[in-house]
C-alpha cells in the first residue's frame, strides 16, 4: 500500500466520529441525488409506458403525394403531383411480409380507417372508425382490458366504441346505431362493447369494427389505409420507421413524432432533476472542503513536523486529496446503497387501487454517475485544503 | 583533524514587525566539524532557535551563506531544501515532535517512508532497530499519543536518525523533561555520537546538558561569543 494512502486512511480513522458524521452528510446528499434521479427517470418511464402501451409505435400509411419526374423544356424536374387516386396501401400483404421480418417488430395490424357519423335519433356525433381484423383488436391498444360493458369481440359484426362517445349518444350494449361513412354508405349496427382506455382521443371518438364490415362502408374492397406496428422496444421506433420507409416507400411515422409534448415534458422534468442533482453535489463539495480545511488547521503542527523532516509538499497535498477521495467514496457507496433501498421501499408502497403511489424506478437511480461524480467532487473539494496543508510553514507551525 | 560539515558565513537574520525591524542574528560565522557534539547556549531571545532553523534549512537568512559538505545552499529552491533536510539533516524539537495518530515505529520510519512511497519491511526493521537503540523496542506499536514525554523525545531521536543524517539539530530536546530523564536522553545522544560519528548541534538552557557536549557555542548580541 502506498504510504500516502496509509497516512490519509489513518487521519480519517483517527477521528472516527467526525469522519462518520461527514460521511453520513455526504451519503445524505447522495441519497437525495439517487432519489431524484430514480423519481425523474421513473416518471418518464411511467409516462412513456402509459403512452406507448396504448398507441401504435410505428404507423405505415400511403405517401401523401407521389413524386413524378416531369420534363420541363430541357430540364428534369422532380415535382410532387396529386394522383387523384384513393389513398390506400394495395400491396399490404407484401408490406406485412417485410415488416414481419424486421427485427424488433412484435405485432402488425392492418387497418381500414375512415371517418363518419354515428346517428341516433336527432343526435349526431363524428366517429373515427378503425376496421381491424377481429383477432387483432388488441394488437395496438389492449381494448379487451379496458372494456367496461359488453365485449371486444368483433366477429359478430358489431361496433365497439369509447365510453364518452357512448354517453353522449346514450348508447348501451345492444342498442343499434346508424353509421354514416364519409363515402356516403350507411349501415345500422349494434353496439357490442364499450371501452374506457383513459385517453380522450380514443374514448371520445373511436369505434372499432371488423375489417370485413368496414371495407364496403369505406369502399376499399382490398386495400387498407394504415398498418399499425408494435415494437419490442418503443424507443427504437424512429430507427425502425426509417428502415421501413426505405424498404416500402410508405410514409412511416414513429410514435415520438406524434407525441412531442410528452418528450418536452420529460425533458423539462429532467432539467428540474439536474438542478437538484447539482445542488446535492455542491453540498457534498462544500461539506468535504470545509471539514478538510478545518483538519488542516488542526493538524498544522503535525504538517510542520512532516515538512521539517523533509516530507515534500506533494506528499502532504496527496494525503489530503486522498482523504477527500476516501470520504467521497465511503459516502457515495453508503448513500447509493441507502438510496437504492429507500427507492425500493417507496416503489413498493401501493395505493388503494394496487398501483404504486410513486412512479419511482429504483434501478434508474444514476448510481454509476453519482458515485463517479461524488468521488471526483470530493477530490476537487480537497484541492483547497490540500493546498493550504502543503503551504504550511514548518517554523511557524512548530513554534506556535 | 575532522573536516568541516557545515559552514555558516556572516549569517544575518532580521524580522519585520510592522514598522519595526529587529535584527536577531548580526553576522554569525560558524564551522561545525564532522562528528562533533556541540551545545548552543545563550539567553532567552538571543536567537538560538532562529539560528537552528536557518542551519536546518527551515528558514532563509536575510543575508549570509551556508555550505553543507562543501556545497552552497544559498540559491536552492524550497523543494531542493526540503530534499536536503530529508537526506542530510535530523531534527529533534522541544514540543510537537511526533504525529500522535501514528505508532512509535511509524513515526520513526516516516521521513524515509514518505519519499520512498512505501513503508517497506526493510524500513520497519530499520525503524525497529533504531527504537531498540533508544530502548523502546517494546513500545514500537504504541501510538505516539500514548507515550510519556521522555519516551516521545527518544522516539524523536530515533526518527532523526532514520535517514542516516550528517547533522542532527536539536532545539532544547530536554527542555520539557525532568532532570533524570534529561540525563538519559543526553547519554543516548552522546552514545549515538560516539558509535555512529553523527554530528549534533543542541541548543539548551541546561548547563548539565551543555557540559555533556564537546564544545559550547554562545550567542550574545546576535553574534557568536569568542571562546
Ligand atoms: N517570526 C518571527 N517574527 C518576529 N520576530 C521573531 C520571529 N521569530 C523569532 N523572533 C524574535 O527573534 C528573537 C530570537 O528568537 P529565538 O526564538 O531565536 O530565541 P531563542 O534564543 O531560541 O529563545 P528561547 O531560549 O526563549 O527559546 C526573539 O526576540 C523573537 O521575538
Ligand atoms: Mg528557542
Amino acid at each position: 500500500m502506498p504510504f500516502s494512502l496509509l497516512v490519509s486512511w489513518r487521519y480519517i480513522t483517527a477521528n472516527s466520529f467526525q469522519t462518520l458524521l461527514l460521511v453520513l452528510g455526504v451519503a445524505l446528499s447522495v441519497v437525495v441525488f439517487v432519489f431524484i434521479t430514480a423519481l425523474i427517470n421513473g416518471l418518464s418511464i411511467f409516462l412513456t409506458q402509459e403512452t406507448t402501451s396504448k398507441i401504435a409505435h410505428v404507423e405505415l400509411e400511403p405517401p401523401n403525394r407521389i413524386a413524378r419526374v416531369l420534363i420541363d423544356d430541357s430540364r428534369f424536374v422532380a415535382q410532387p403531383v396529386s394522383t387523384l387516386q384513393r389513398k390506400q396501401i394495395r400491396n399490404w400483404q407484401q408490406v406485412i411480409d417485410i415488416a414481419q421480418f424486421t427485427p424488433g417488430v412484435s405485432a402488425i395490424s392492418p387497418i381500414v380507417e375512415g371517418n363518419g357519423f354515428l346517428v341516433r335519433g336527432e343526435a349526431t356525433r363524428p366517429v373515427a372508425i378503425q376496421g381491424v381484423e377481429p383477432s387483432k383488436v388488441d394488437a395496438i391498444t389492449n381494448i379487451s382490458a379496458y372494456i367496461i360493458s359488453g365485449s371486444a369481440e368483433l366477429t359478430t359484426g358489431g361496433l365497439v366504441i369509447g365510453a364518452d362517445l357512448a354517453t353522449e349518444l346514450g348508447l348501451l350494449v345492444g342498442t343499434p346505431v346508424l353509421l354514416k361513412s364519409e363515402r356516403g354508405a350507411e349501415r345500422l349496427l349494434p353496439i357490442t362493447g364499450i371501452f374506457r382506455v383513459g385517453l380522450a382521443s380514443l374514448d371520445q371518438r373511436v369505434g372499432f369494427l371488423s375489417i370485413r364490415v368496414a371495407r364496403p362502408l369505406f369502399e376499399l374492397p382490398d386495400g387498407i389505409t394504415l398498418l399499425g406496428l408494435k415494437l419490442d422496444d418503443p424507443a427504437k421506433a424512429p430507427a425502425i420507421a426509417t428502415l421501413l420507409h426505405n424498404a416500402t416507400q410508405l410514409k412511416a411515422t414513429a410514435w415520438q413524432e406524434k407525441n412531442k409534448s410528452l418528450q418536452n415534458a420529460t425533458e423539462a422534468q429532467g432539467r428540474t432533476g439536474n438542478f437538484i442533482q447539482a445542488f446535492a453535489l455542491l453540498a457534498i463539495i462544500i461539506s468535504i472542503s470545509s471539514a478538510l480545511l478545518l483538519s488542516t488547521y488542526r493538524r498544522r503542527a503535525e504538517i510542520g513536523i512532516m515538512r521539517a523532516t523533509g516530507v515534500s509538499r506533494q506528499f502532504v497535498a496527496t494525503v489530503f486529496i486522498l482523504q477527500g477521495v476516501f470520504i467521497g467514496a465511503l459516502g457515495a457507496m453508503l448513500g447509493a446503497t441507502a438510496g437504492y433501498l429507500l427507492c425500493v421501499q417507496l416503489a413498493s408502497i401501493t395505493g388503494p387501487d394496487g398501483d404504486a403511489m410513486l412512479p419511482i424506478a429504483p434501478n434508474e437511480g444514476g448510481y454509476a454517475l453519482v458515485i463517479t461524480l461524488t468521488i471526483l467532487g470530493a477530490a476537487l473539494a480537497a484541492v483547497l485544503p490540500a493546498r493550504a496543508a502543503s503551504a504550511v510553514d514548518p517554523v511557524e507551525a512548530i513554534q506556535q | 583533524m575532522s573536516h568541516t560539515l557545515l559552514l555558516a558565513k556572516d549569517i544575518i537574520k532580521s524580522f519585520r514587525n510592522g514598522e519595526q525591524e529587529t535584527c536577531v542574528l548580526k553576522g554569525i560565522d560558524l564551522n561545525i566539524p564532522q562528528g562533533k557534539m556541540l551545545a548552543l547556549q545563550g539567553a532567552s531571545g538571543s536567537g538560538k532557535s532562529t539560528l537552528l532553523n536557518i542551519l536546518g534549512l527551515l528558514m532563509r537568512p536575510t543575508a549570509g551563506e551556508l555550505m553543507l559538505l562543501d556545497q552552497s545552499l544559498t540559491n536552492l529552491s524550497d523543494g531542493s531544501l526540503s530534499k536536503y533536510r530529508n537526506q542530510h539533516l535530523g531534527f529533534v524539537f522541544q514540543y510537537h515532535n511526533l504525529l500522535p495518530d501514528f505508532t512509535a515505529l511509524e513515526n520513526v520510519a516516516f521521513p524515509a517512508a514518505a519519499p520512498q512511497g512505501r513503508l517497506t519491511g526493510e524500513l520497519r526493521k530499520r525503524a525497529l532497530h533504531l527504537l531498540d537503540r533508544v530502548g523502546l523496542s517494546d513500545r514500537s506499536h504504541f501510538l505516539a499519543s500514548q507515550l510519556s514525554g521522555g519516551q516521545k523525545q527518544r522516539v524523536a531521536i530515533a526518527r532523526a536518525l532514520i535517514n542516516k543524517p550528517d547533522l542532527v539539530l536539536a532545539d532544547e530536546p530536554t527542555g520539557n523533561l525532568d532532570q533524570d530523564t534529561a540525563k538519559q536522553v543526553m547519554n543516548l545522544l552522546r552514545e549515538i555520537n560516539r558509535t555512529d560519528n553523527t554530528t549534533f548541534l543542541i541548543s539548551t538552557h541546561d548547563n548539565n546538558v551543555a557540559s555533556k557536549c564537546d564544545e559550547i557555542i554562545r550567542i550574545t548580541d546576535g553574534k557568536i561569543a569568542p571562546t
